[in-house]
Order: C-alpha cells, then structure tokens, then sequence
C-alpha cells in the first residue's frame, strides 16, 4: 500500500484495511457500532476482533511471533502485553513527530498523566506505545437508596456516619456489611460482595485493602505500578503491613456473601444488580448497567482507606501499533489511535447505546454536557461515577499493581495463594509468605519475549 | 534330540531348489500408503521432535521463534516443581474418580436398558443426549446450574440445609467438574455396554436360564465375560479423554478455588497460553504425553493377552 497523493492528511491512505484486535470491552463495543465516521473520514476499513483478555494476549503474542501483524492495533494491557512486549509495540513519538501525519488533538498532555504512564510507557519516561484508550477503575459502589434509609439506625448502632466516602476506613466498612447482614436481610441477602474467584480479579479486590494496610508488592511500589520494572527486586508480601491487610481481607470475606469466591467483576456486578449486596467495590465502568436495572439507586465514592493509605485499583488500558506493521500500514494504524483516542470520539462513546467506556482525557471531563451528565437524569450514566473516580485518579489514591515483564505469571501465584487462603487451608501469613516466595522465583527465572 | 535332528530334516527337505524371486523392499501396497504415511509422519513426528527440541529450551517470540537451549533445566524444574506434582495427584484422582463412575454408572445403565423392551429406543435417545453437548457448552450449564444467586442444584442443596457455595470451596468444586463429566460421558459406556450386551446369543442366555442361572450368576458368569472386551475398549476410550480433560475446569472453576481442580492439563495450557514459558510447557506436554502412551498400552496389552488387537 503506498501513501495516495493529497493534502488532506487523514486521507493519504484511503483503501488501506486495519485490523484492531481488542479485549470485549465497553469502548471497543461502541468504537466497533460506529466505524463510519472513521471511515468516511479516512478512507479506511476498519475491522474489529474482540476477544476475552487472556485470548487477546495469546493471540498477540502469537502474532508478534509471526513477525507479520495480522492486527497493526493492539489493546495493550500495560500488564499483559505492553510489559512484557514492549519490543514489539511501536514508540509512538515516531508518528506524532512525523509531519505529514495528523497531531494528537492537544498531545499527549490532554490525556490525564498518570493513566499515561500507566497504560502508555514502559520503564523509561520518555517513549509511549500506547494512548489511554480506557480507565477502569475499583471504586466503592452502594445502595444509595438503602443507606439512606438506615441512615439514622446505623449511625446509631455503629457510632459513625456511614454514608460512604473516603474517610470511612476499611475496619468501617466491615462493619457496615456486618450491620446489613443482621438488619438488612429484608432488602438485601448480604452487606457485601467480592470477586473473590481464583481470578485476577481476586488480586485485584485484594490489593486495594494491601495497599490501604500499608503492604506493597515490590520496594518502590508507586515507581514499580506507574512507569513499570524490569527487575523490580524481592517480593515484599511477607512484610507485616502485607500481612495484616491480608488478616483484615480473609476476615471480610468470612463475613460476605460466600459466592464471592466465585465471582469475578462480572459476577459481582450482577448479584449487585441482582438486588443481592448492598455494596461491593468494583470497577467504575458497571455504573451504566447499574443505572440501567437499579436507576437511581446507586451511590459511588472512592474505596475507604486503611491505617496507612489508601487505594483504587486502576486497570486502565491503552492502544498500541504492533512494531510488525508495514511503514504504511504505520501511518493509517496511526490515524485510528488519533481518531480512537480523540475528545470527539470519546464523547461519542458517552453516548452510545452500544457501550462507552470513560474519557481518558482531561478535556472531554471539562465539556459542560459531561460535568452536566454527572448528575440524575443523566444521559451518560457512566458520568455517574466521574466524581468518585477523578478523586481515584489522583497520584496518592490510584493504585497501580505492578507493571513488570513476568506479571502474568506473578499475578497467578498472587491470585492461587489468595484463593488457598480464602479457603481456609492457608493463614493469612502462610499464604503471604507462600506468595512472596513463588513471586521471587519467577523474578528470578526473568523473562525471555 | 532325535526329535530336533528329525524336524531339522524335514525343515531342510522342504528348502525349495530354486531361489526365491527377489521381494521389492516397498511393495504395492506400501507405495500406494507411502504419501499418506509421509504427510502424517510430517504432521506428529515433525512437531514431536519440535516439542523435544523445546523442552530444552528457553523460546523467544518476539521478532520470530528462536530457542535457547538450556540444558536440563526445564526437566529439573518439572521433576522439583511441588505445585506440578500436586496437578499430577490431582489428576490421577479425577481419572481414577471420572473413569470408574461412568463404568460403574454406564453399565448400570445398559444393564437395565437392557431389560426393558417397549420403548427402549426412546430412552436411549433422551439418555444420550448429555453425549452431544459441547464440553464447554456442558462447563458454562454446570456453571449456571451451580450459580448460587439462580441456580437449580444451588437451591436445591439449599433446601437440604447446603448454605456453602458448591463452586467456591474446593471439595465440592472438585466434585461438580468430576459430575459434570460424568453426566456428560456415562451414556458413551452405556451406549458401548448395550451394543456389546445386544450382541451375547439369546440361546446361551436361555440355556444359562435352563441351567438355573439367576441374576447375579448370569450376569458373572455369562453376560460380563462375553462383555469384557467391548468394556476394556469404552476404558480405553474414555481414559484417553480423561487424561486430557480441560473444558468443563477451564470454563467453570478456571483451575479453582485454591488450585483445587487444577489438573495437568489446565496447567500445562497456562504455562504454554498465558505465561507463555513454552520450554517448560513443552517439558509438561511431553510427560503427559508419556502418560498417556502408558495408560494406552497398558489397555492394549490387555486386549492383546485376551487376543483382541490382532
């Protein structure tokens, strides 16, 4: 294919065909509705796989091992594919810097800086591979309706405010299921509910009491989560921070719903639509379909905070050009993540019928029809969620679980030894210092791409 | 001695005089089976020898596969890896617990079938039906059916006082995947049973029925020893599945909780698709492998002492 010769930059290569291979997520679903505008803009053909995460991952690697890119855009999970294949995703800078490609609407510094780092660069701070295309994030989602029902009979039996928000404490929320659990059986068959399955999931539900307890993964852990390592160093979960979040998390699970250890955030959040929990943490993104079956009746706040810090989960992603694509085939990929990524597209994302995920850049959250969809009645109901997860989205609340070539493997020890634990067949010590071991091995074999 | 000097006479008055015609090394027969035989030695033993390869190496993707041998150190990490022998008890213990309830159940089954004479068709056909789901499809009902917010058996257990989650704690998730495939696969032998029962002579039957054999004593002595061949080849078949059974745990519990289910072949698929540390997948590929044609072989020299593979 070779570039068409005319002055308007987004046509040069009309008749070319992309193919985006992408995890079965609320933006691709509405990106993948609605490719027209792309399109009639470009002259380009877009055509859109969508898998499941870990079918994503294999297929990518597969296909970086081809030395051929079947896909030239590639949803670059920063843990699962921008990590450890980071050789094969293109430096990015090259086509913002070429001039006869189209600039990033307001650069990179639109999107907000730490999803930047974390989706889009990998160890050093300069080169990106990716832009950040979505942005889920844990927060604390609750039956606003129940707990303004109780309001006044559970501050009384609890002794505090328990309408949710950052400064309620992890040891408060515990309670607060425990007090539905005796008092809210009318409504609700459990306080709370977790994705607790032998799942990454279940480290995701899980980091976010770690960190607030003051335990960390690896030394350094905010450079370790934001930027990323290649060699992160020994495994810290046997501190004693890591040990008592890890107490406090096998103590809240014994008082949740015992489905939890089945569940992963799909399952959660559909026993939390269900009518099932009146709470749970889970990822931001669910506020669509909650307003869709329980309109009006869910709040959202940051996660509570432990006796250290605070965190919520961050498991944004963004969208990379596999380093196998032709130099032509380069530049049109490189139109789509312009495109993909920009204020317009996002916006419309917002408003689709088909999904829509959240804006991962500072000036679409700045739109007055956005900060006015934060509010009931809302036409963008994932706007719901905005307030709790700007706040998420701040350096000292997001957390960031580590960004290093072997994480995948890690992940699973870390998610196995939690289920062990769940199970009772493990201390939250044995297991802690079970992950810790297993982790320092698999850092220590290294990872060969 | 006499004896062995008299038929080495005879052997060598029956040496024919002539020479014989020279026989082609390759004769009709194998030229016509020789492309056949070239395109599927180029389909396994081509990969096989790739998998040896590989088992002792470290495999780079990026940029096109490359191997980097390591020696053995894909094989001592096999042999010292305690979660991998873990796998292997676990999997033993499904083989041995899948395997023997669909025997026992399938015979069972066809036992009875076998009994019944107006309608027998119909029964079969509603019995076989588990046979023709998708394994995947069978985990994703099983999952549903186990679900505690709307699930039949969930709420059925209740009922009985179960207030635990059937996937979520191990024993019990352990037990649904090996139910699972039970309901899936007893048909298979009970299907395989029938036949064989179907093909014992109405006349030994009725002339072990003359003879004063009741239930039990026919069923010993007359119908299982006329039936054992047919049964030692379902064996055969369904031992080779269980070995390499995935489906219903992967789509189900996902190796889960606590690793409970997490046989040899779940974890082979995770070391191989999600960590993508091909040489020791290899070195885990090549070992079940070994189990398998172990397993295999042990079912045919069976069949070969009853005379059954010639």
């Amino acid at each position: 294919m070779t570039r068409a010769a005319t002055s308007d930059q987004w046509r040069q290569f009309q008749g070319a065909t992309l193919n985006f291979i992408s995890e079965n997520t609320a933006p691709t679903a509405a990106i993948a509705a609605n490719t027209k505008p792309f399109t009639d803009l470009t002259g380009i053909d877009v055509r859109i796989v969508t898998l499941e995460l870990s079918a994503l991952v294999q297929r990518v690697a597969l296909d970086l091992a081809s030395g051929r890119a079947q896909y030239q855009v590639i949803y670059a999970d920063p843990y699962q594919v921008l990590a450890p294949y980071q050789r094969g995703l293109v430096d990015l800078r090259s086509l913002e810097a070429d001039p006869n490609l189209p600039k990033l609407p307001g650069g990179v510094g639109d999107f907000i800086p730490v999803q930047m780092d974390a989706a889009g660069r990998f160890v050093e701070p300069a080169p990106y591979y990716a832009l950040p295309y979505d942005a889920p994030t844990m927060i604390w989602q609750y039956r606003q309706d129940l707990f303004a029902k109780y309001h006044d009979r559970m501050t009384q039996d609890l002794g505090f405010d328990p309408t949710p928000s950052g400064d309620r404490t992890w040891e408060e929320y515990f309670r607060i299921a425990q007090w539905f659990n005796k008092n809210g059986t009318e409504d609700v068959k459990y306080g709370t509910g977790h994705q607790a399955r032998q799942h990454d999931s279940l480290m995701n539900d899980f980091s976010n009491v770690l960190w607030s307890y003051g335990g960390n993964y690896f030394d350094h852990g905010k450079e370790v989560g934001r930027l990323g390592s290649r060699d992160p160093g020994p495994c810290r979960l046997d501190s004693e921070a890591a040990i008592a979040g890890a107490e406090f998390y096998n103590r809240l699970l014994s008082i949740a719903d015992p489905a939890s250890k089945t569940w992963d955030w799909d399952g959660v959040g559909a026993a939390f639509r269900a009518g099932r929990l009146a709470m749970c943490p889970n990822w931001h993104e669910f506020a669509a379909s909650n307003e869709l079956v329980l309109p009006g009746k869910v709040g959202y706040s940051v996660l509570p905070k432990g006796p250290v810090a605070t965190a919520n989960m961050y498991g944004g992603t963004g969208i990379g050009i596999s380093a196998n694509t032709m130099p032509n085939e380069r530049g049109a990929a490189w139109l789509f993540l312009v495109w993909a990524t920009s204020p317009e597209t996002q916006l419309a994302n917002l408003k689709s019928k088909a999904g829509g995920g959240t804006p991962t850049r500072t000036s679409v959250y700045e739109m007055p029809e956005v900060r006015a969809a934060e509010k009931r009645p809302s036409s963008m109901p994932n706007m719901l969620a905005a307030a709790a997860v700007r706040e998420a989205w701040t350096p000292e609340r997001i957390g960031l679980r580590p960004k290093i070539p072997m994480w995948n493997e890690c992940n699973t020890a870390i998610f196995t030894q939690l289920s062990t634990m769940l199970s009772g067949a493990e201390s939250p010590a044995e297991a802690m210092r079970s992950i810790k071991s297993r982790v320092d091995q698999i850092v220590a074999r290294g990872w060969v791409a | 001695m006499t004896h062995a000097a008299e038929t080495s006479a005879v052997r060598g008055s029956a040496k024919p005089k002539s020479s014989p015609r020279k026989e082609p090394r390759i004769g009709f027969e194998g030229a016509m089976m020789a492309p056949g035989l070239l395109l599927l030695a180029a389909l396994s033993i081509v990969p096989f020898l790739a998998l040896i390869a590989m088992s002792f190496s470290r495999v780079r993707l990026l940029g096109g596969v490359r191997l980097d041998l390591v020696g053995l150190s894909n094989w001592a990490r096999f042999f010292t890896d305690a979660d991998m022998w873990m796998s292997w008890l676990r999997t033993i213990i499904f083989f041995v617990l899948t395997v023997g309830l669909e025997m026992a159940l399938g015979i069972g089954i066809a036992l009875c079938l076998f009994r019944v004479l107006r309608g027998r068709n119909i029964l079969l056909a509603l019995l076989l039906l588990p046979m023709f789901a998708a394994p995947s499809i069978v985990g994703l009902l099983g999952r549903y059916l186990t679900d505690s917010t709307f699930g039949l058996y969930a709420w059925v257990l209740r009922a009985f006082g179960y207030s635990g989650d059937i996937l979520g704690a191990p024993i019990s998730a352990f037990a649904a995947v090996v139910l699972m495939d039970v309901w899936e696969w007893t048909p298979l032998i009970a299907l395989i049973t029938l036949a064989g029962l179907s093909s014992v002579p109405q006349s030994v039957r009725e002339a072990a029925a003359v003879d004063g054999a009741r239930g039990w004593m026919t069923l010993r002595y007359i119908l299982f020893p006329a039936i054992s061949n047919v049964l030692l080849v379902a064996l055969l078949i369904r031992s080779m599945d269980a070995i390499r059974y995935f489906d219903i745990i992967w789509v189900t519990t996902n190796g889960g909780p606590a690793d409970a289910t997490k046989i040899v072949p779940i974890r082979l698929y995770e070391t191989a698709f999600r960590f993508f540390d091909l040489g020791y997948a290899a070195a885990i590929g090549l070992a079940m492998l070994a189990f398998s044609i172990f397993i295999a072989r042990t079912f045919v020299r069976l069949l070969d002492v009853r005379g059954l593979t010639r």
